[in-house]
């Protein structure tokens, strides 16, 4: 079992039922991680890729080959209709406490962000006049019912609690006790690299409830930490969560195509897994976003889920492009980030798109054999 | 604070985007998904049971306000965090089965010796 998950004021307490469904689903999914996802692999090597040479002469050539041979395969039918029925009970375990406490939660929400003092830090600045982008309404990201952005009350929050309990069931805890990984994986990344490095203003893009943006907060206790999102209810949740947490985050509804920061304003811009729900014409505008919002010599570091090396582990990795709403994702598989950074402005010799292995249990495995993430590094 | 552009009064319950099908038949779909759910439900019905039983064991009468706020740990826990993986690993096994079964025989026939046409 990994740590458990570490309730703060924020999260929705679920009844005792409530609180049983999402821990089986969580186990289940764990299950399906660590005991079935492996089998595709297996049995794509024992029948799948040998059916395609008997009847082509030679092996698929692209994941598009594989993902025809694989979709007419019993057990890779199987395991796909487990997998998304997972995920649509991971949220229904979670919006169904989210639901009934919500009044309470707004409240405790608002609390906190009144709060004075010393405990006081950090700061929220919504903007009704920020556009959500198609890339989110057009489909709910991860089948989250709304998705990141809808709100059905006044000053919801409800899209945050939902996801915050969520992301520990969905990594059936591989997020750690405060859905922290990414973040940490990210930072250790950045200090290892750069040990010298003491930014004085960081921009976290497309924070969410937050969740990585708090370990840079409190790595670089002297630094101003900016986090932005398009989402209010996102930043609500995340602001108050700041709190409930002790750390202080300066929080902003901001589309990170085009923020209202000055040029040349960060030491450092990071974002933790975001770039693959945006847009081709989106993704270019926050490279070039990024590019004017870091001061000379300042750090660009994207964190990225790995889309594949091989025809097999590229159709896996899609298979959230087609089944869980990643839309944009199927383009990310191909896209080469460094040259993107460069066509935004990166100077060519300062820009790498590089693969960071990550030591992981089994329980945290999603779809590749060899776990590993990808960060796009750039200086200006 | 701001309020919603686009307010919506009711939450919704699926994801608004594009539904896949899996199998040949829809129904297929549904089927896996339904026993899904029927086997979460159980695994609730199990805890609640479980949780019944510890106080019955604690206390001749058993309030709500007991149940609600029964919280497992250390051993209990650990007993409960048992009994999901086994009924995780008990629901998908003849799916397990049934895929060992066609990886060896693929594999048996990837290594049995080719036969001549007219041979028996």
């Amino acid at each position: 079992m990994s740590a458990p998950f570490e309730e703060h004021e924020l999260l929705p307490r679920p009844l005792h039922d409530e609180r049983a469904r999402q821990q089986f689903v969580g186990a289940f999914r764990g299950h399906l991680a660590s005991r079935l996802m492996p089998g595709n692999y297996a049995v794509y090597r024992a029948r799948v890729e040998p059916g395609f040479e008997r009847e082509h002469g030679r092996k698929p050539a692209d994941r598009h080959e594989v993902r025809a041979a694989m979709q007419r395969e019993p057990s890779y039918q199987f395991w796909s209709a487990m997998q998304r029925r997972s995920q649509e009970l991971m949220w229904e375990s979670v919006i169904d406490p989210t639901e009934r406490l919500l009044p309470e939660l707004v409240a405790r929400a608002k609390r906190l962000a009144r709060r004075a003092g010393r405990t006081a830090r950090g700061s929220l600045a919504l903007d009704p006049g920020c556009v959500v982008p198609r890339y989110h309404t057009a489909a709910d990201i991860h089948l989250q019912p709304g998705g990141y952005h809808t709100e059905f009350t006044d000053d919801d929050v409800a899209a945050g609690a939902v996801y915050d309990r969520a992301l520990n069931i969905y990594s059936a805890g591989g997020t750690g006790p405060r859905n922290e990984v990414l973040g940490e994986l990210l930072l250790n990344y950045c200090r290892e690299r750069y040990p010298e490095l003491q930014p004085a203003r960081l921009l976290d893009m497309g924070c969410a409830i937050g969740n990585s943006t708090l370990p840079w907060a409190r790595a670089y206790p002297d630094c101003e930490v900016h986090a932005i999102d398009v989402a209010a209810p996102q930043l609500r949740y995340a602001h108050a969560r700041a709190r409930a947490l002790g750390v202080g985050v300066h929080f902003s509804q901001q589309n990170a195509e085009r923020t209202s920061f000055p040029d040349g304003h960060f030491d450092v811009v990071v974002s933790h897994i975001m770039l693959h729900e945006t847009s081709r014409s989106a993704l270019a505008n926050i490279l070039r976003e990024c590019l004017r919002l870091l001061r000379p010599g300042g750090l660009m570091l994207h964190l990225e889920i790995p889309r594949g090396r091989t025809p097999l582990e590229k159709f896996l990795y899609n298979w959230e492009t087609w089944n869980n709403n990643e839309t944009f994702a199927g383009y990310m598989t191909d896209a080469d980030l460094a040259a993107l950074a460069q066509d935004a402005g990166f100077a060519p010799d300062r820009v790498e798109f590089v693969d960071h292995v990550v030591r992981r249990s089994r329980e945290q495995r999603l779809y590749s054999e060899e776990p590993y993430w990808k960060i796009l590094v750039a200086r200006r | 604070m701001s309020s919603p552009a686009d307010p919506v009064k009711q939450p919704p319950t699926r994801p608004k985007g594009h539904r896949p099908v899996v199998f040949d038949d829809p129904a297929i779909d549904q089927l896996h998904a339904a026993y899904v759910t029927l086997a979460t439900e159980l695994a609730v019905a199990f805890e609640r049971i479980d949780t019944l039983e510890r106080l019955l064991e604690r206390h001749a009468g058993v309030t709500r306000e007991e149940i609600e706020g029964f919280e497992a740990d250390g051993a209990v826990a650990e007993s409960r965090a048992t009994r999901r993986t086994d009924l995780a690993q008990r629901l998908l096994r003849p799916f397990r089965e049934f895929r060992e079964d066609q990886i060896a025989r693929a594999e048996h026939a990837r290594s049995a010796p080719v036969r001549a046409p007219d041979e028996p």
